[in-house]
């Protein structure tokens, strides 16, 4: 189905109660290759937190995402026609742990 | 395989729902649709004279090259005038392309679409400019309706049963390269002072804008003029004006370096607009022609 140039729209929300980890939920065209880490660092990115990232987890529809866009999408019947919301929230996972996706 | 749709398939929408869609389109444009036919009217016909030519016995000025002939031929020879010829009607073949890809349906941009293509075809039907065309794309791009058949109410219903927007995948470069070919082939049926138009309509989401701008280009050298009309249908908010593009670049040392960058600067044609609402698109569609048209003056 998708190419390695295959893109997806999607928009990033947070319960989170801290302003400062808030970014603007504008869409974003990104790579269907991204996993964890990638969304991360755009989270990150957009936060001005390039130099000091904080680790974020993904959520699509109350799913952790552990697999790359890609695979979620194949999974659940959907194609990168698809606007995608993901909820993000601080990492609880241990370090060692989430450099692994 | 970029031909007309098999009359034999079944089109994904039946005949009465498409011909009610056609209805609710065609009211909803009924206002707008003469104000585009004057609109257009003005930008495609030309209206200065053209140059004065010759050779006539009574005219406006001396053809100076045909003086001395004229004398040595005992003033036989006496087609000596230039006159200034009313200019010809330009004959144009104008190609609507429509997104069917699913992303229409979720940005919310089907019933935008569908007005879009009502108010176009209808503007450009009155005004008898030649030969009008609507392919539809996503995955594939299929003609649904070409340029030698006339456009009536009931083809308008025809070509809204082809249109689901479910296709799976949004592949622009293809539509172009495709649309030249189709383009080229048209070309042959048509005269010397043939001018070739596309009118795309579509959400504006699509991949890898190197390759579709050098498809562009090549359009654009074959005397094919391209005018991408972004359908934008959902509130301000999720407009793809302020849509991010992602993407990875390498820096100095080989590393892949992120980068966000506004969708839009790198859109890969030139002359497009954004439409948020049916209203707005004779004046927008007007304003991208003569640009293109000014453009082309001056060059
Ligand atoms: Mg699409």
């Amino acid at each position: 189905m998708a190419t390695d140039k295959s893109q997806i729209k999607i928009k990033f929300f947070t319960r989170d109660e801290d302003q400062e980890v808030h970014v603007n939920e504008a869409p974003l065209y990104v790579p269907v290759s991204l996993k964890r880490y990638g969304l991360s660092e755009i989270v990150n990115h957009l936060l001005g937190n390039d130099e000091k990232p904080v680790p974020f987890d993904f959520l699509i529809d109350g799913t952790l995402l552990r697999t790359p866009i890609e695979e979620y999408l194949v999974k659940n019947g959907l194609s990168s026609e698809a606007f995608l919301t993901l909820e993000y929230t601080r990492s609880v996972l241990p370090p060692s742990f989430l450099a692994s996706y | 395989e970029s031909g007309l749709v098999e009359d034999a398939v079944a089109a994904p929408r039946a005949i009465e729902e498409a011909r009610e869609l056609w209805r609710a389109s065609d009211l909803a444009t009924l206002e707008l649709t003469a104000g585009l036919c004057e609109q257009l009217r003005l930008i495609l016909e030309p209206t200065l004279a053209t140059k004065l030519k010759g050779d006539y016995k009574t005219g406006k000025r001396l053809n100076m090259k045909r003086i001395i002939p004229y004398i040595a031929s005992e003033f036989r020879k006496d087609k000596i005038w230039l006159r200034r010829t009313k200019p010809s009607k330009r004959q144009y073949q104008i190609m609507i392309a429509v997104d069917d890809s699913k992303s229409m349906a979720e940005s919310h941009s089907v019933e935008l679409a569908f007005q879009s293509i009502a108010l176009v075809s209808k503007a450009l039907t009155q005004l008898e400019s030649g030969g009008l065309s609507i392919v539809k794309f996503g995955e594939t791009t299929q003609v649904v309706h070409p340029f030698d058949r006339p456009f009536t109410s009931e083809t308008g219903a025809r070509v809204f049963q082809w249109f689901d927007f479910l296709q799976t995948r949004t592949d622009v470069q293809r539509l172009v390269s495709q649309s030249i070919g189709l383009f080229e082939t048209a070309r042959a049926t048509g005269d010397a002072d043939l001018w070739q138009l596309q009118i795309i309509v579509s959400d504006g989401v699509c991949e890898d804008h190197a390759t579709i701008q050098r498809l562009v280009r090549r359009a654009r050298e074959d005397k094919i003029m391209l005018v991408f009309v972004v359908i934008n249908g959902v509130n301000s908010s999720e407009s793809i004006l302020d849509m991010s593009q992602v993407s990875y670049v390498p820096d100095a040392a080989g590393n892949m370096v992120l980068k966000v960058d506004k969708y839009l600067d790198s859109f890969p044609f030139e002359f497009y607009v954004v439409v948020h609402d049916i209203n707005e698109l004779p004046e927008m569609l007007a304003l991208i022609l003569r640009q293109y048209f000014t453009e082309l003056a001056s060059a």
